[in-house]
C-alpha cells in the first residue's frame, strides 16, 4: 500500500478530505466486484489452464463483449519459452514465385520492439494451436499485400532460426516452418500450402505377380 | 466526485466490509500515481515508436494485416465500432492521437480525458493488428486505464501548474489533497500487478524447461531477440543457468504474494524496480519488464513529504467554489 495520507476528519463536515460520497462508493463497489469477477474469468479462460467450458462460455458471453474492446480481455499467459522449436526466433520471407533470389525478409536488420512485432507476425502464421483458418487467412493476406511489388504469384515462407543445444554452439541455420504459394486468379487469392514430406510421399502400388496372380511388394 | 458530506470510511472497524472500504476508498496521496502517469506516458511513446516505420505496411489500405484477419485473430464483439473508427481516422490517425495522448500524459495535461483517450487509442491500434501485440502492450494498456481512474494530473503536472497560476507560490506547489480515486487506482494496480505476475509464473511452471533449469538457456539461445548474449556464461556454469531459470518464476510468485503482505510490500516493490527490468532483459521482453516495474512504483513506500492537511483541503474547496 502506498504511503497513507493524513486521515484527519474535516471538523466542519465530518468527512475525510477527498472521500467519496456514499452513493459513489456503492456504485464503484458494484463496478469493481463485477470487473474483478470478469478479470478472474479472463485469466482462467484465456490461458491453456484447462478451464471448463462453462467458464469459457460465461466469460465469452458476458465479459468478452465488454472487456475486449478496451483490450482488457487478457490472460497474461507469458511463459516466454517452453524450449520448443516454435519458441525460436521467426523470420518472414516473401519472394516472387520461381525467383527466390528476389526475396524480402523481415525483420532483417531491424532491432528492438519493431523487430519483435515482425517476429510475432511471422510466428502467427505458424501457430498450430488455434484455428487453422485464421492462420491461413493471415498468411494469405500477408502474401497478397506483396502482389503489388512481386506480381500476383508469390512464395511465402516462415523460417525458424535453429538454436544451439544446451551448452552448444549456434548452428546458424534457418529451418522452414511454413511455406506456401499464394497467387491471385480471377480476383481470388489462392493459398497452396507445401505439404509435409510425409503427406506427399508417393503411394506404393503393390505389384501383381504374373505367376499366381497374387500381389507382392516390390 | 469527492463528497464533502460523505462520512469517513471507518478505518478501525473490523470485518470484510470495512476492509473492502479501507482498501478501495480510503483517500490517499495521488503523487505516486503522478509518477506512474509519467512513466506510463514514456513507455507508451516508446511502444508507439515501434509502430511508426511500418504502420502503413502493416495496417495501411494494402497492408499485410487486413481488418478481416485482425477480426479473426481476437474476439472483440461485433467489431462494428472498429470499422467505424478505421474508416474515420485510419490507422495513422489513431496512431497520431495515441502519440499525442501519451505525450500529454508525460507532461500531465488534459486530466482524465487524455488518459482515457490514450488507453482507447492504444487499444484501437492493437485491435487493428492484434497478432503484433506483445506482453508490454497488454501491461501498458492496463497501466493506462489505471491512470485514467486516478486523479493523476493533480501532481507533477502541467495541469497543476496552470491551476496554480495567480495563487501564491506555496499554494501552487502544495501537496495535493488525498483522493479516493487515487486509492481505487492504486488498488487496481495492486490487483493487476499481482495477477499478471502470478499468471506469468504459472504459465512458466507448466513447462519442463522451467523445472529442469534450462529455460534461461533457451531464452538466451534466441540469437536475434535476446537483449544480451549470456550463452557463454550459461555454458560455463550450469549453476548460473539454473539460478537464472528458477529465479524468474520465484521472483514473480514472490512479487504476486508479497504485494499483499504489508510487512514486506515496500521491500518487494523496491526489489521489483530493479528485478522486473532484469527479468525483462532475460526473457527478451525489456519493455514488459519496465512496465511491470512501473506497477511496483506506488508500493515502494518512498517518502513523498507531508500530505495535504485538512485545512489545506478546505482552502482548496473554497477556492474551487
Amino acid at each position: 500500500m502506498p504511503p497513507r495520507a493524513s486521515h484527519a476528519v474535516d471538523a466542519s463536515t465530518g468527512a475525510l478530505p477527498g472521500a467519496a460520497a456514499e452513493p459513489v462508493r456503492a456504485a464503484v463497489t458494484f463496478a469493481l466486484a463485477i470487473y474483478l469477477f470478469g478479470l478472474a474469468l479472463c485469466v482462467i479462460g484465456n490461458t491453456s489452464s484447462g478451464a471448463s467450458l462453462l467458464v469459457r462460455t460465461i466469460k465469452g458471453k458476458i465479459f468478452t463483449p465488454v472487456l475486449a474492446p478496451p483490450w482488457l480481455d487478457l490472460g497474461f499467459d507469458y511463459p516466454f519459452t517452453y524450449g520448443l522449436p516454435e519458441d525460436a526466433d521467426h523470420v518472414l520471407e516473401v519472394a516472387p514465385f520461381g525467383d527466390p533470389a528476389a526475396r524480402l525478409r523481415f525483420p532483417a536488420d531491424m532491432a528492438g520492439e519493431r523487430a519483435r512485432r515482425w517476429r510475432r507476425l511471422a510466428r502467427a502464421i505458424t501457430e498450430t494451436g488455434g484455428d487453422p483458418d485464421r492462420t491461413a487467412r493471415v498468411a494469405a493476406d500477408v502474401a497478397a499485400a506483396m502482389f503489388e511489388a512481386f506480381g500476383p504469384d508469390v512464395r511465402l515462407r516462415v523460417l525458424r532460426r535453429a538454436r544451439a543445444d544446451v551448452g552448444g554452439v549456434d548452428p546458424g541455420r534457418l529451418d522452414e516452418a511454413f511455406a506456401a504459394r499464394v497467387r491471385e486468379i480471377d480476383g481470388d487469392v489462392q493459398l497452396i500450402r507445401d505439404e509435409p514430406a510425409g503427406a506427399v510421399a508417393p503411394i506404393v502400388v503393390p505389384r501383381r505377380d504374373p505367376a499366381d496372380g497374387a500381389e507382392s511388394r516390390p | 466526485m469527492s463528497g464533502p458530506a460523505a462520512p469517513a470510511p471507518a478505518p478501525d472497524d473490523g470485518g470484510v466490509g470495512a476492509a473492502w472500504m479501507r482498501f478501495w476508498f480510503e483517500p490517499t496521496d495521488p503523487r505516486p500515481l503522478a509518477l506512474v502517469r509519467i512513466l506510463v506516458g514514456l513507455l507508451g511513446l516508446a511502444l508507439l515508436w515501434s509502430w511508426q516505420a511500418d504502420l502503413g505496411r502493416w495496417c495501411g489500405p494494402e497492408g499485410l494485416v487486413t481488418p478481416a484477419s485482425a477480426a479473426a485473430w481476437v474476439s472483440r464483439g461485433d467489431g462494428a465500432w472498429l470499422a467505424v473508427v478505421d474508416a474515420a481516422l485510419g490507422p495513422r490517425g489513431v496512431w497520431a492521437i495515441a502519440v499525442a495522448s501519451f505525450a500529454a500524459l508525460v507532461v500531465g495535461a488534459g486530466g482524465t480525458v487524455v488518459a482515457v483517450t490514450a488507453a482507447c487509442s492504444l487499444a484501437l491500434l492493437l485491435h487493428r493488428a492484434p497478432m503484433l501485440a506483445g506482453p508490454a502492450d497488454d501491461c501498458v494498456v492496463i497501466l493506462t486505464w489505471c491512470t485514467a481512474v486516478a486523479p493523476a494530473t493533480r501532481a507533477l503536472s502541467l495541469d497543476r501548474v496552470l491551476a496554480g497560476r495567480g495563487r501564491v507560490a506555496s499554494a501552487a506547489i502544495a501537496p495535493p489533497v488525498p483522493s479516493w480515486r487515487a486509492r481505487v487506482a492504486t488498488g487496481l494496480l495492486q490487483v493487476h500487478a499481482s495477477v499478471i505476475a502470478l499468471a506469468a509464473a504459472i504459465a512458466q511452471l507448466k513447462g519442463d524447461v522451467w523445472w529442469d533449469g534450462t529455460a534461461a538457456w533457451w531464452l538466451a539461445a534466441r540469437a536475434e531477440s535476446r537483449v544480451v548474449d549470456l550463452t557463454s556464461a550459461y555454458a560455463g556454469s550450469t549453476y548460473l543457468m539454473n539460478l537464472a531459470t528458477h529465479a524468474i518464476p520465484a521472483f514473480e510468485a514472490a512479487f504476486a504474494v508479497g504485494l499483499w503482505a504489508s510487512a514486506v510490500r515496500p521491500a518487494i516493490a523496491r526489489l521489483g524496480l530493479v528485478a522486473w527490468p532484469a527479468v525483462g532483459v532475460l526473457v527478451g521482453e525489456p519493455f514488459w519488464g519496465l512496465a511491470m516495474a512501473v506497477f511496483a512504483v506506488p508500493f515502494t513506500g518512498l517518502a513523498w513529504g507531508a500530505a495535504a492537511s485538512p485545512s489545506h483541503a478546505v482552502t482548496r474547496r473554497e477556492g474551487a467554489a
